[in-house]
């Protein structure tokens, strides 16, 4: 099927069904939707809070890298790491500096890369650790099929190219957006947000006592909500939006480390977040 | 525990919520440092160009040699045909857009290489993104380099509202190097005059718009655009690169006088 065209247009085009078209189209969009192929439907993705629970140090993660063992026994675990405190730092000092977001994005790969070797070592009696971002993508279901579950630094790989917020100068796609769209695109089973935090408040628990338990709420409620603050990268709610494969995800309160089994296998022990 | 060590913001980075909006507005100032404000950052077309070429591509890359020690120059590729050929065998497949971004990436690499080693010659150096640390040195020493323009967001590349197709292709990844490095032109060579009303290889009529800004555009919402919407949506929120022009390479001189920042073509404003 080594068609060429040649036209009289001067490009030399291959047949195909976007030939000589322009992509930027949107009839020609509208064309290319169609059913998505699973890759990895029995793995889940669990994303590790990197300032919530790994900062908090042993009280938080020993019990937590029990629990996670205990989940590995029959569930295929990809676990994605937060880059925590030294990232927020990192972040400062880079702004002071005068460094662009992509700057910023780059520099954060570290922290979250960092708290993915120290999980990757409390893991790895249990045969799982951090494998190494240039690899992680295309062999992960090698991995999959080889190992319990696999560690990555949750950051998406955008570095440089990481886009601009409309507000200040933070990286909008951090370890939350990374571990979202890796599920997606591998189409697994579920995304669990770990956290320090029962799930969504309508503001910071930590901050206001009073502040409202929501159990689950659709994205496009929430964006309407406009809440001041979200436990998690706000560009989830985009994320999910355009989501055809990883519907909703759930945020749990990883200080009470049996939630993470039960979020597994699909109970409601946090918060759920839901596309539309 | 004590935070002497950090500044204010560091203090309320490290403690506050980063979706907090109030703590987003403290990170806006200082400007940011413009990287490498003197290059140019050039974007050649795929099926617009590339595929065109010798009778194309030559007289092109004459043309970038003749300005090599006048204009630094990082010219990102596109993709074209061969791209359009890998995504629709994948869409056929049901692939996930992040391994059609993949794919597209492995094509705008190839035509990468192919414009390197017409410009070997010269001590022009083709870089991908992991070599990006060294691209100041090259630009200093040979005042030109080559990228391939797809963004390295690879599987973790985000779905589009509509359809499978990468929304963040070559002209995005190359607006988006203009605007981290704090450039000094992002120009897009491809085989039209600029932006027209409608597709004019198809729409005879097509009215010709020299220049536009990103909400003007937004408001006429054309059917076909011909740089990718997400460049319009990011330059929104850019701090320098608050233009880009698109020309017509096939016309000789026009890259020179797009980099002596000449108005040849269409130039679309942030505002």
């Amino acid at each position: 099927m080594a068609d060429t065209d040649n036209t009289e247009d001067g490009r030399q085009h291959i047949k195909s069904m976007l030939m000589r078209e322009s992509l930027l189209d949107k009839d020609l969009q509208r064309s290319t939707e169609t059913p998505v192929y699973r890759m990895l439907p029995n793995a889940c993705v669990v994303k590790i809070g990197g300032r919530s629970i790994i900062d908090a140090g042993r009280e938080a993660v020993y019990p937590l890298v029990e629990a996670l063992a205990g989940c590995l026994e029959t569930k295929k675990l990809i676990i994605g790491v937060g880059g925590g405190v030294r990232s927020r730092h990192v972040f400062s000092i880079g702004i002071d500096l005068g460094l662009p977001t992509g700057v910023l994005a780059q520099l954060s790969m570290a922290d979250s890369l960092g708290n993915a070797h120290i999980l990757g070592t409390l893991l790895a009696p249990y045969g799982v650790v951090a494998i190494p971002p240039e690899i992680f993508g295309h062999l992960l279901p090698l991995f999959i099929h080889s190992v319990p579950g696999v560690i990555f630094n949750g950051v998406p790989p955008y570095s440089l190219w990481e886009h601009p917020p409309a507000l200040g100068r933070i990286p909008p796609h951090r370890t939350d957006a990374g571990s979202f769209l890796l599920a997606e695109c591998f189409g697994c089973q579920s995304l669990v947000l770990v956290k320090d935090v029962d799930g969504l408040y309508d503001r910071d628990p930590k901050e206001h006592a009073n502040a409202e338990f929501i159990r689950e709420i659709g994205s496009t409620e929430l964006k309407a909500r406009q809440l001041e603050t979200l436990p998690f990268d706000r560009v989830l709610l985009d994320l999910l939006d355009n989501a055809r494969l990883l519907r909703s995800f759930q945020i749990i309160n990883g200080l009470h480390p049996d939630r993470i089994s039960a979020a597994l296998n699909g109970e409601h022990v946090g918060t759920i977040i839901h596309a539309g | 525990m004590h935070h002497d060590l950090l500044t204010e913001l560091g203090r309320s980075l490290v403690s506050g919520s980063l979706e907090d909006e109030k703590l987003m507005a403290k990170t806006v100032d200082p400007q940011p440092v413009q990287i490498l404000p003197e290059a140019n950052v050039i974007k050649i077309g795929g099926q617009s160009f590339i595929d065109r070429g010798r009778v194309a591509v030559f007289p092109l890359i004459e043309e970038v040699v003749k300005n090599l020690g006048r204009h630094q120059m990082i010219i990102g590729t596109g993709a074209g045909t061969r791209a359009r050929h890998a995504y629709s065998v994948g869409i056929d497949l049901g692939l996930p857009t992040g391994v059609l971004s993949v794919l597209g990436t492995f094509v705008s690499m190839q035509n990468a290489r192919m414009l390197h080693y017409l410009l070997a010659r010269h001590g022009i150096p083709f870089i991908e993104p992991v070599q990006f640390p060294q691209l100041p040195l090259y630009l200093a020493e040979r005042g030109a380099v080559i990228f391939f323009g797809m963004p390295p967001y690879v599987f973790w590349h985000q779905n589009p509202a509509v359809g499978r197709i990468p929304p963040h292709r070559t002209d995005t990844g190359s607006y988006l190097v203009s605007e981290v490095f704090g450039a000094r032109s992002m120009i897009y060579v491809k085989d039209e005059k600029g932006l027209y009303t409608a597709d004019p290889k198809k729409e005879r009529h097509a009215r010709f718009i020299p220049k536009i800004t990103v909400s003007e555009l937004e408001e006429l919402d054309l059917q076909d655009v011909v740089v990718e919407h997400s460049v319009l949506g990011l330059m929104k929120h850019a701090t320098y690169r608050r233009s880009i022009q698109v020309i017509n390479g096939l016309e000789e001189g026009n890259l020179t006088r797009a980099l002596n920042g000449e108005h040849v073509g269409t130039i679309i404003t942030s505002d």
